[in-house]
């Protein structure tokens, strides 16, 4: 997977439908690796990040039926790629509640635009699976 | 605690109908007509005699033994339905009686007893609802409380009720048929068969009582029995952020059960429910995470309040079940870890078990932190309820016992259910993995490929571990439940119901954590005997006169069931109608039938008579 700052700049910069999917289920499952790497009980945020690890699968899985999600992986072009394991849980989760935003915009953008009924349906879950890892990370949750 | 009807509100409502103390039937000196009160009595005695037919079915091993090889309470069964056919038989004088009255009866226990039959009916409808019929015809399991219903320990909880409502009905109807003249030919026979019917109900209580000396019953089983819920879901409910500790237990309590029945429905599905969805799995484990964090907390905060010497061990049990709250946790975060693996051939769909896992970690989240608006997405600043807010009172302890237990006994369920209905999904090829995952070599045309074995067998083992976790929590808290007498602990009785199947001369030796409780009393007639109710009637009140009558009442019985037994099985001898035609000599029956020697018995037989069955009531 690659890292957070990498799948923003992937997310930017993706200028067809293939290439929305592609960098959102690598986002996806980036945010996934990054949450699981911060799940610690004794930090307060455990909780909200449970509750967006679950939401961040449930959006990769949403676009893995997207029709026009491209079979293999695409070329990731260079990157400004930054490491970010030594950063704390709050930068982490501020980074991610960045990233799910965007890419809750970036969905909302690619339902309106598809035009396959099925790219439309995973684009709009997985926009929903998006907003659900912000309001968590955010405080704002049901 | 719970907000569905249970068997218990409907015995209760037969006990109370029937106690002489209820005064809305009418004054118990007035005698009505003797048909009447014997179409009311036949009616308990049917609903009885569905009960106890449901037993049998419910014993086929030990219908297979020899009486003589039955363990007490399936003996005690055999001649409690012959004593039901007997006295339906006396009853059965004017033919097959009506469900229901179709109007009001005159007669006060003929009211009372309508009044009781009703209440038995509907608690035997409730019974039911656990059952179904499969496409076979066969009996289905409807719920989790079916194997419980049918389980020995239930089934003598119930027998040791009727004998109870034997005796009392014995002993009004047995009043009322030997009080004053006869009047009318025909009414004299009918009051007659009357009190031959509550001879034979004296017999089931004596049966009953039997079993209950060789094995005695105890308070849990008949708590477990009165226990039981009807089969519907409880209602969804949620906080609004007002609730006290006492609502928020009662809250998770209701959520904790309804999940239950939830999943017992979605078990039975996993083959095909389009909501046997990855997304649904995921929604469980990352809620059923938070679930064990939140009871951590929770049961740590408990224990620090029972520190007192006077609690015993129960903060020591409570720590245990903390420490088994966190590998719970951990189990569960493992199994969500185990599902970033794979998919689901259904897209999406949220069950409403999973939907409502969400539900318990948000009342455990409530119960568990000072914030009450406290949700899911509750960031850094949740501070703990402190012990003394969890529960400023020693008795507000118990309920928030039951609802950490009731958590922990739903955690449980929901990890078996996962894992069944994940291995059902994946023997139907339903769990998948993403081909985008899998090494370039494999050109599959596809988005997804079904699951490799290691992967579906790596996902159940955790969900085996979360079942064991879980487990380790009930198993904790349940001695600090019995201690408190949490209302929970029926949940211990029911984990013993159904781990014991069979009853065994000292089943009760073996129930763990002294779980039995004390033996109840079996309601022993203790009325006074005919030389005895003399005396009284006489103005005689010196104590030492009345006992002495009160030996030669029991002499005298002791001397007629010792007599009847000697008697040799060809000797030819009256009927029990015949030995009763006579008040005076009714009444010395009656006593020694009361008495609860079984051996009694003797008086009412004769060989080679079969006993006459009733019809069956109108529908």
């Amino acid at each position: 997977m690659s890292s957070i700052p990498a799948v923003r700049d992937r997310l930017e910069r993706a200028d067809s439908l293939p290439a929305v999917l592609d960098a959102a289920h690598d986002a996806f499952g980036s945010m996934l690796s990054a949450i699981r790497a911060q799940e610690d009980p004794a930090t307060g945020l455990f909780i909200p990040l449970v509750m967006a690890a679950a939401s961040a699968a449930e959006g990769r899985n949403a676009l893995a039926f997207a029709p026009a999600l491209p079979s293999r992986p695409l070329p990731a072009a260079p990157t400004r790629d930054e490491p970010t394991s030594a950063a704390s849980v709050q930068v982490v989760t501020a980074s991610l509640a960045a990233l799910s935003e965007l890419l809750a915009a970036r969905l909302t953008d690619a339902a309106r635009d598809a035009s396959g009924h099925g790219d439309q349906a995973a684009c709009r879950d997985a926009a929903r699976s998006a907003w659900e890892i912000h309001a968590l990370l955010t405080g704002n949750g049901p | 605690m719970t907000s569905r009807a249970t068997f218990g509100d409907f015995i209760r409502a037969a006990h109370w109908h029937l106690d002489p103390a209820t005064t809305i039937h009418g004054p118990p000196g007035f005698r009505g007509s003797a048909e009447e009160v014997s179409r009311s009595l036949l009616r308990v005695i049917i609903v009885m005699r569905r009960y106890v037919e449901d037993m049998t079915v419910a014993l086929p091993r030990q219908r297979q033994r020899p009486h003589s090889a039955l363990p007490a309470w399936p003996r005690a069964a055999v001649p409690a339905r012959g004593a039901l056919a007997s006295a339906a038989g006396f009853l059965n004088t004017q033919g097959a009686v009506s469900r229901w009255p179709a109007v009001p009866a005159v007669s006060p226990l003929a009211r009372r007893l309508d009044a009781a039959a009703e209440s038995l009916i509907t608690g035997h409808d409730l019974l039911q609802t656990h059952f179904g019929m499969d496409r076979d015809g066969g009996r289905q399991h409807r719920s989790e409380w079916a194997l419980i219903i049918t389980s020995p320990i239930v089934i003598r909880a119930l027998l040791a009720e009727f004998a109870t409502l034997s005796c009392t009905i014995a002993r009004q109807g047995a009043n009322i048929a030997l009080v004053g003249p006869h009047g009318r030919q025909d009414s004299a026979e009918a009051w007659r068969a009357l009190n031959a019917a509550c001879q034979w109900l004296w017999v089931l209580n004596a049966s009953i009582q039997a079993a209950h000396h060789r094995e005695p019953l105890s308070v849990a089983d008949g708590e477990l029995l009165r226990s039981i819920p009807a089969n519907v879901a409880p209602p969804r409910r949620l906080p609004d952020g007002s609730e006290s500790v006492t609502a928020t237990c009662e809250g998770t309590i209701t959520t904790a059960e309804r999940l239950r029945h939830l999943a017992w429905d979605a078990a039975e599905r996993a083959r095909w429910s389009s909501a046997m969805s990855v997304t649904s799995m995921y929604q469980v484990a990352a809620a059923n995470t938070v679930t064990s964090h939140n009871s951590e907390v929770l049961l740590r905060a408990l224990a620090a309040r029972t520190t007192h010497p006077g609690l015993g061990q129960i903060s020591a049990h409570l720590s245990a079940a903390a420490d088994a709250a966190r590998r719970t946790r951990a189990a569960w975060l493992g199994t969500a870890h185990a599902l970033d693996d794979v998919n689901t051939d259904a897209e999406g769909r949220v069950s409403r078990v999973a939907a409502e896992t969400r539900d318990l970690a948000l009342w455990t989240g409530r119960l568990s932190y000072a914030n009450p608006d406290w949700t899911l997405a509750s960031g850094p600043a949740q501070i703990a309820r402190t012990p003394e807010s969890l529960a400023p009172d020693p008795e507000q302890v118990p309920p928030v016992i039951a609802a950490v237990h009731q958590v922990s006994a739903t955690l449980t369920r929901l990890a078996r259910v996962e894992l069944e209905q994940i291995r059902a999904a994946a023997q139907a090829g339903r769990i998948l993995v993403p081909t985008r995952s899998l090494p370039s070599e494999f050109d599959i045309p596809r988005p997804f490929a079904r699951a490799p074995q290691a992967h579906v067998e790596r996902l159940l083992s955790h969900y085996r571990e979360a079942a064991y976790a879980s487990r380790q929590i009930t198993a904790a808290i349940e001695p600090a439940a019995e201690a408190t007498r949490a209302p929970s602990r029926t949940l211990t009785a029911a984990a013993a119901a159904l781990s014991h199947g069979h009853l065994g001369a000292h089943e009760k030796d073996k129930v763990p954590n002294g779980h039995a409780g004390a033996a109840p009393d079996l309601d022993a007639d203790d009325r006074p005997g005919p030389v005895e109710r003399t005396l009284r009637q006489l103005g005689v009140d010196h104590p030492d006169v009345l006992r002495r009558g009160a030996e030669i009442d029991q002499a005298g019985s002791r001397l007629i069931i010792d007599a009847a037994n000697e008697l040799a099985p060809g000797r030819r001898r009256q009927s029990a109608a015949v030995l009763s035609r006579s008040a005076g000599a009714a009444q010395v029956v009656n006593h020694a039938l009361a008495s609860g020697d079984l051996r009694a018995a003797a008086l009412l037989r004769r060989p080679g008579r079969p006993e006459r069955e009733p019809p069956e009531p109108e529908p």
